[in-house]
């Protein structure tokens, strides 16, 4: 008997009481759907903690500052900085060489001073005012002093940065800029305001010394994006390409303590390493070289350790509902194998050898675990996103950046193969009695 | 129609079974001798409890062989079981029950189809099998029925027609008419021996009725397990 007349002889057999197979389908859906649900839920919350960790970027992800490292320090997550050195070209390079390292972006900063209205419009047709119009007392009226950092924009997949409004600027972009919850707080605003600011023109000048006096040479800049960035300080975020000559232009003028320009060409650079397992070679070779590292990788390991922890007891959790919902298989089926031993019988009888008999029957279990396995995975997905919208309103309603559910393919494959084996398991007792069953008994059943 | 079937010769010396029992092993057959030439029509008969049905469970293969010698053709059932029984049924035998025996889910055709199913013949070729033996048992018009749309006699020609799909060599008929009015019976006796004279398979049908048992050529009377005088 070829195996499309056994899912066909298996599917009529479920069919002949419709009733028994939606309540034990129904039952394995709800399982699965737990199953599902708990572990998308549990997927999305540990890639939200994780991401929240590595501030967006990548978990592998190492801050390299223009500092030489603290010997007490290098094995510490947040290790502080020892005495400035400069980070250049040649340096960058050395990191990359790293056979630990996938990623180097550099980042560049400068201080600008920025020019904003006062009162200034927002598009919303509201206005807000600075809190704080000098960023120091002897600066000029009406203008605030900031660090403005450069990265390519290109690699911000690659950078702990997270966009809570807009969007990032377009690479190469000498118009457009981002700004950070930093940037909000001068307005007296919060990350829930965040769009608020977007569509604010600024004018970003890049200062120069000419000895007494500073004279500074302005861009007109659009924000397009709020952004969580944690690279290195800074509350605005522009393409290198527009850093790299408003930093030229302020190095170019005499020295002047009060513009505060570092001397390395790099303020820092943000490494990626291989993998997460391979961020502490990487840290050691940047340290051999002779820079400063900071990276969460001990917390993030602690933190995916009680996750995984979580991960298995929900896991644990949706497997014992799947169990106790094949129970019902096997009960559905030993029902079955009772009500149908004369059809065994007769199928014997008429040259069915116990192995087509027991394959009947174990597909019929198949049939009705893949089934509701299917359907209780999509189920889960639609549960978990149901618990997305409600988060997701909590945290944009606390200015954070919302949570898009999941469900991991291997999480939907799992679902329904694993209620489908579950449901084979099942099925094997009452599938293995209808097989054995003497064929004459069966037939006069 | 297509093709015409043979028949089998059946020799059976010294058949004994039996089945246990809470007084120990009870034997239902004892020491049976029998022979069915070629193409041969036996009625087996005798009361409730005379081991006519374990005769013709034994010769059809659905229990295997304990004692004794049970030749179906060329075919020694000694020493045969589980798959090997299962192969024998499939190739050589057809089996009509009281009971019908036929699966409510499936359609008459499909309850037909189903041996060839199993034997695993192709949908196209089992489907034309299937619609020729319903057109031979006259309810070519009730393919499309489902067994509780259908009357005891139909339902038993169906399970004719059904029986016959592997094209059996030997065609064993247990009270095929007990649950039929005198009517349907005769017709259904008299299908089955149409049927045989047909195909030319050698045919064995236990009965009560004595005047189906009188229009075999031979009858084997049963009584105690033993051959009645």
């Amino acid at each position: 008997m070829s195996w499309r007349d056994v899912v066909a002889l298996a599917a009529r057999g479920v069919a002949r009481r419709p009733g028994r197979a939606v309540l034990t389908v129904l039952a394995v859906a709800l399982a699965a759907a737990l199953f599902s649900a708990l572990l998308t839920i549990s997927r999305t919350a540990q890639v939200r903690v994780l991401d929240q960790l590595a501030d967006g970027g990548p978990l592998a992800g190492i801050e390299v500052a223009a500092a030489e490292p603290d010997p007490t320090q290098v094995d510490r997550d947040d290790a502080e900085p020892g005495a400035p050195r400069e980070l250049d070209d040649a340096a960058i390079a050395e990191i990359a060489g790293l056979s630990d390292v996938a990623t180097v972006i550099p980042l560049v900063s400068t201080r600008v001073a920025v020019a904003v209205p006062g009162p200034a419009a927002l598009d919303d047709g509201t206005t807000v005012t600075t809190e704080r119009r000098y960023d120091r007392d002897d600066g000029p009226r009406g203008v605030l002093f900031e660090t403005l950092v450069g990265a390519d924009v290109r690699d911000a997949d690659d950078l702990p940065i997270s966009v809570l409004a807009g969007r990032l600027p377009l690479p190469g972009s000498y118009v457009e800029v981002a700004v950070t919850p930093t940037w909000l707080a001068r307005f007296g605003l919060e990350g829930t305001d965040a769009t608020r600011m977007l569509g604010l023109e600024i004018e970003v000048g890049a200062p120069r010394s000419f000895g007494e006096t500073i004279r500074a040479r302005w861009m007109r800049l659009e924000i397009v994006g709020v952004v969580a960035q944690e690279a290195t300080s800074g509350a605005l975020l522009a393409p290198i390409e527009a850093v790299r000559p408003a930093r030229a232009w302020t190095l170019a003028g005499q020295p002047d303590d009060r513009l505060d320009v570092p001397s390395s060409p790099y303020s820092g650079a943000f490494v990626v390493a291989r993998a997460l397992d391979r961020v502490a070679a990487a840290r050691n070779g940047i340290h051999d070289i002779g820079y400063s590292t900071s990276a969460p990788e001990n917390l993030i390991a602690s933190v995916q350790r009680y996750l995984r922890v979580v991960e298995i007891v929900l896991a644990g959790i949706g497997l014992i509902a799947l169990a106790i919902a094949t129970l019902g298989i096997t009960n559905a089926l030993l029902a079955a194998v009772r009500e149908r031993r004369r059809e065994i019988g007769v199928l014997k009888a008429i040259g069915a050898r116990d192995r087509d008999v027991l394959r009947l029957f174990l597909v019929e279990a198949g049939v009705l675990g893949v089934i509701g396995g299917l359907l209780g995975t999509l189920l889960g997905l639609g549960l978990a996103s149901v618990v997305g919208v409600v988060v997701n309103g909590y945290l944009r309603s606390q200015g954070l950046e919302g949570v898009r559910p999941e469900l991991p393919l291997t999480i939907a494959v799992a679902g329904v193969v694993g209620a489908g084996l579950l449901a084979l398991l099942a099925g094997g007792p009452p599938a293995r009695r209808a097989a054995r069953l003497p064929a004459r008994e069966a037939v006069e059943a | 129609m297509e093709g015409v079937d043979e028949g089998v010769a059946i020799s059976v010396r010294g058949l004994t079974h039996r089945y246990p029992s809470p007084d120990g092993m009870l034997a239902v057959l004892s020491d049976i001798d029998l022979d069915v030439p070629d193409g041969g029509y036996v009625a087996v008969t005798g009361p409730s409890g005379a081991g006519k049905s374990t005769l013709l469970s034994v010769l059809g293969g659905l229990e295997p062989l304990q004692e004794g010698v049970a030749t179906i053709g060329d075919i020694d059932l000694a020493g045969l079981g589980g798959d090997e029984l299962a192969a024998y049924r499939q190739a050589t035998v057809g089996f009509v029950f009281q009971h019908f025996g036929l699966l409510e889910a499936l359609t008459a055709a499909e309850n037909v189809e189903l041996a060839g199913t199993l034997a695993g013949m192709r949908p196209a070729a089992r489907r034309r099998r299937a619609a020729e033996l319903l057109a031979a048992v006259g309810l070519a018009h009730r393919a499309s029925h489902r067994p509780l749309q259908l009357s005891g006699g139909e339902r038993q020609r169906v399970a004719i027609a059904r029986a016959l799909a592997n094209r059996p060599r030997l065609l064993l008929a247990d009270e095929p008419t007990g649950n039929l009015d005198d009517a349907s019976a005769a017709t259904v006796i008299d299908l089955l021996e149409q049927l045989r004279a047909e195909r030319g398979c050698t045919l064995l049908v236990v009965t009560h009725n004595r005047a189906i048992a009188a229009r075999a050529p031979l009858c084997v009377a049963l009584d105690q397990g033993r051959r009645a005088a």
